[in-house]
């Protein structure tokens, strides 16, 4: 199979966020790391494209994603003071729409700085 | 489609001053005729193009950290409680992304400025300014200390300084260019300061502030960019600064240039005790020299947080007030200064800053070269310029105002002698027709055929203040935003960019600089133009 | 929070000829900090790189890192505080007894040379770590340590960064500011953003039982956090976004796979000096994105009866 090879890709491990990393993939995996350290290959390597998981978990059992983001919105809808919590490994823009969301639902957003 | 009937309508570019008119909008345009559709009765109210900010500090890097430095100030003022049609969030000196943009809509401005990009966080600026709503934004990159620029200069190359500059505005997704202390950003790496015009700056032999200024005033008119040079100074702030400020001028001769945020550079005295207003010799050669447009960068008595690219003038107010200090510089490009600063009454200082903010508005005689501004939020936050609008139209009122002065303060300043007020046509010229000229946003700032549909329709008041901060209805690329105080529709805003002409080789030139002294890689560095939200390129 | 006194890691490579690294370990959490950023890049002004530059370490033990510096001073464990005021009293001048000093496991000699390192340097950088900011009188170390890096501006130029870790947490902090003012903590419930740490920090919420809900994404507290507060998730309906099936989500009434962040999610991070950087994710997920999903769960929520603050 053809390697696609991705340049300047961004790890996003550390805080260091390294935007010069050459990834080769093969479609599911990446199969390799240019200038990535250790932790950036292993971070790189460990995870791929694969359905390794559900789409999604209601109480442990598989369930559609159309059915989880009703739960969740359930959930979050009826809570007085809901929590909206991390941040750290998710982008800006997600970011964004969780801040969003943490408004409507009139709830606390929160990331790891405070720990 | 809408119909503005029966308003007294100013509308300066187009020679209307107060005429009972029709307004007729169809497709967020001014039109001749509209069939149907709302019709808004303006009958004793009074009807502005929308309000144009030439010069704001309200997204990026610079701002979002002033942010986090003045938690104190977040709760001082009153907050924004989330609505149907609007988002919560927090006033005061740094109002939160989309706050700035319903406040200044609220009050009937519609397009804004951003003065200061670091291109290197300007994909920062634009997601800020893209969760900024109702208002259409622009931007300026900083490039006056951008050391792959100041080494051109020093070779002499001013051929590829072009093309360099021109790569870098796009880079940033930019539409104008903005020059901060020039040279004097780069010294203050070293904790120095660029102050006489004419010596090198540290690191170099031959570049000097006076060279610097002349050299991007020229690529700025060379590229054809719709708006001219915007230049801060040097020496801001700093006693007997309008010697710098007169020489500045002098270098810019035959050339456009923007003067920004006039007020911090027109001071006489040798240091803080003798410090005196010079506005008058700073306007008396302004006035002269049509070349230049200016800002006011008033000052009010009050709370508000300091920022600027400015490092070296920040370190100075921050060992003067003894408060926080922050301090970001950017690699090969600036840097920033933010304190926490409180405008005394009672202060010599800042009595006197007050009174020359007002004095260049009153003193240089042609409104369409001097624009509403503090420099927000350095001299006030935006929102207040409703009262320094109460400020120039009423003189009784300036007098109230003089008297809370301390005795002391009277003899520096001109502001007693003053007598002019400002009419409302001139109001508009100062608010919207003048900073949109300026800025070459020939579809802003007017209600001609085909200009944009921004209009602010404002109830005629006796009380200037309360008229200005209140609009009745707020109209924004044809749609109602603001009706009796409340958020109707909180629409999406335009970004304006230009992408000036550049030999596509250079990139070729600044890849290897740009591998030596920056740390990202140099294809990450320019933004995507799809971060805008509804990007309008300009042409130049 | 005070004022900060900082710049870009740029400003570092080309400038530095002093850095110091405080309570923090990156040869091993921040792997590549030396080589592409700070200490053996040549730079425009230290054209020699590591031989230009002279670096410090302070901390608690000897770590790897300790072999990268050229000086490494091992402070007893909760004794930061002391060590930088002692640091600020000697680049002022004032006199500082030897036995105060002592307790710090270091001796004046050592600080006052420091000082003297510090004062002199070109550009000197004080990058501080979790060892400083994430241990007992946190914030009073990380403020007298910023406080330090803004007065040494006296004698020269100076700056503080903080070393920030995993992933976006740097963006977290930028976002919330624009859009809340507040960089961490934000309590919505009245419809405008409140801020409060130690009252609206999660630990705090969720220990004291405050939350009836909550939504988890970009990290896995499950695995981090005390374990009481991780009871307490457990006991509310919890709701997980992560690439893989965690900790997290095994205590969670939902849980939804999502993209993995810069592998197969697009989007924008920012480093640790807030410097945004685009991703350019090399595979294509079959998961949606977490942002994707965030604002389905928002358009979800929308649908029902609005509710506004006030009217709960
Ligand atoms: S490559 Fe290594 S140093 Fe760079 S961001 Fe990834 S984990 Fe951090
Ligand atoms: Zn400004």
């Amino acid at each position: 199979m053809e390697l696609s090879i991705t340049k300047n890709a961004t790890c996003t491990f550390c805080g260091c966020v390294c935007d010069d990393i050459e990834l080769h993939a093969d479609g599911e995996r990446i199969v390799e790391t240019k200038r990535a350290c250790i932790l950036g290959e292993a971070w790189f390597k460990n995870h791929t494209a694969e359905r390794l998981y559900p789409d999604a978990l209601i109480d442990g059992q598989p369930a559609t994603l159309d059915d989880a983001v009703e739960a969740a919105a359930e959930y979050l809808y009826n809570a007085h003071l809901p929590l909206v919590y991390g941040l750290s490994n998710v982008t800006c823009e997600a970011q964004r729409e969780a801040v969003a969301l943490a408004e409507l639902i009139g709830g606390v957003v929160d990331s790891h700085t405070s720990l | 489609m809408l119909r503005i009937t029966g308003g007294k309508v100013y509308d300066p570019a187009n020679n209307i001053n107060g005429q009972i008119k029709d307004i007729c909008i169809s497709d967020g345009r001014i039109v001749s005729e509209v069939e149907g559709g709302r019709t808004i009765d303006a009958t004793g109210m009074i009807v502005f193009p929308g309000g144009v900010d030439v010069h704001t500090h309200v997204a990026g890097a610079a701002l979002n950290f002033a942010r986090a430095m003045i938690p104190e100030d977040h709760r001082r003022n009153a907050p924004y409680v989330r609505g149907e049609r609007h988002r919560g969030g927090i006033g005061g000196a740094t109002p939160t992304t989309y706050v700035t943009g319903y406040l200044y809509a609220g009050m009937g401005w519609t397009t804004v400025n951003e003065a200061a990009v670091p291109i290197l966080s300007a994909r920062h600026t634009h997601e800020e300014l893209r969760d900024t709503p109702i208002v259409d934004k622009s931007c300026c990159v900083l490039l006056a200390n951008n050391e792959i620029l100041l080494d051109l200069l020093e070779a002499g190359e001013t051929e590829r300084a072009r093309h360099v500059a021109a790569w870098q505005i796009w880079a940033a997704k930019a539409y104008g260019v903005k020059a901060v202390n020039p040279g004097g950003v780069a010294a203050w790496k070293w904790g120095k300061d660029a102050k006489g015009l004419y010596e090198p700056v540290p690191g170099y032999n031959k570049v000097t502030p006076a060279k610097i200024i002349a050299a991007l005033a020229s690529i700025v008119d060379d590229l054809g960019l719709p708006h001219p040079l915007h230049l801060h100074c040097n020496n801001l702030g700093a006693p007997g600064n309008y010697n710098t400020t007169l020489e500045t001028m002098k270098v810019l001769e035959g050339k456009r240039a923007h003067l920004a945020h006039l007020q911090y550079h027109a001071y006489g005295g040798d240091d803080w005790f003798t410090m005196r207003s010079k506005s008058a010799e700073v306007a008396d050669y302004f006035n002269a020299h049509p070349n230049l447009t200016t800002d006011a960068g008033a000052v009010l008595f009050g709370n508000t947080v300091t920022i600027t690219a400015d490092g070296p003038w920040q370190h100075l107010l921050y060992k003067l007030t003894g408060r926080k200090w922050g301090n970001l510089d950017v690699e090969n490009e600036t840097g920033c200064g933010i304190v926490p600063y409180v405008y005394k009454e009672k202060n010599l200082v800042n009595a006197v800053q007050w009174a020359v903010g007002l004095e260049l508005l009153l003193l240089i005689n042609d409104p369409w070269r001097v624009f509403l501004t503090t420099d927000h939020p350095n001299g006030a936050a935006f929102w207040r310029y409703p009262e320094i609008i109460q400020l120039l139209m009423d003189v009784n009122f300036r007098r109230e105002q003089l008297k809370k002065l301390a005795p002391k303060a009277l003899k520096r300043i001109l502001l007693p002698e003053l007598d002019r007020q400002y009419t409302l046509s001139e109001i508009a010229v100062i608010t919207s027709a003048g900073p949109a000229r300026a800025l070459g946003l020939a579809h802003k700032g007017h209600l001609g055929i085909g200009a944009d549909a921004d209009v602010a329709i404002f109830n005629d008041s006796k009380d200037i203040a309360r008229m200005f901060a209140y609009p009745r209805y707020v109209i924004k690329g044809g749609e109602v935003v603001i009706e009796e105080g409340e958020i109707r529709k909180a629409v999406e805003g335009r970004g304006y960019v230009v992408r000036p002409v550049y030999d596509e080789k250079i990139e070729d030139y600044i890849r290897p600089l740009f591998q030596q002294y920056y740390t990202m890689s140099f294809d990450n560095y320019p933004v995507e133009l799809e971060r805008l939200e509804n990007p309008d390129i300009r042409s130049c | 929070m005070g004022g900060k006194v900082t710049c870009t890691l740029g400003e570092v490579k080309n400038r530095a000829d002093l850095i110091v690294y405080w309570g923090g370990n990156p040869a091993e959490c921040h792997p590549r900090h030396f080589t592409k950023y700070t200490l053996t890049q040549k730079g425009k002004f230290v054209p020699k790189g590591r031989k230009d530059r002279t670096m410090i370490l302070v901390d608690i033990r000897e770590t790897p890192s300790a072999k990268a510096a050229d000086i490494f001073l091992q402070v007893r464990p909760s004794k930061d505080f002391e060590v930088l005021t002692t640091l600020r009293a000697l680049i002022k001048g004032q006199r500082v007894s030897a036995e105060t000093v002592a307790e710090t496991g270091l001796t004046l000699e050592q600080l006052q040379d420091f000082a003297e390192r510090m004062k002199k340097a070109r550009f000197g950088v004080l990058f501080f770590g979790m060892g400083l900011s994430m241990t007992r009188g946190k914030h009073m170390n990380s403020a007298a340590l910023l406080s330090l890096a803004a007065e040494l501006n006296a004698f020269t130029k100076f700056v503080a960064m903080p070393m920030r870790g995993h992933g976006n947490v740097t963006g977290g902090d930028v976002v919330m500011r624009w859009t809340t003012g507040y960089p961490f903590g934000v309590n919505l419930s009245r419809g405008y953003p409140r801020f409060n740490p130690g009252e609206f920090s999660t630990v705090d919420l969720l220990l004291r039982g405050d939350n009836d809900a909550a939504l988890i994404l970009g990290a896995d507290p499950g695995a981090t956090m005390p374990q009481p507060a991780i009871d307490h998730l457990a006991r509310i309906p919890t709701i997980v976004l992560d690439p893989k099936v965690t900790h997290t989500s095994r205590l969670a009434r939902v849980h939804i796979t999502t993209a993995a962040t810069g592998i197969s999610a697009p989007g924008t991070v920012y480093r640790m000096d807030e410097i945004p950087l685009p991703l350019r994710p090399a595979l294509k997920s079959p998961y949606p994105t977490d942002e994707d999903v965030v604002r389905r769960i928002y358009k979800a929520v929308a649908k029902k009866p609005a509710w506004f603050p006030g009217t709960k």
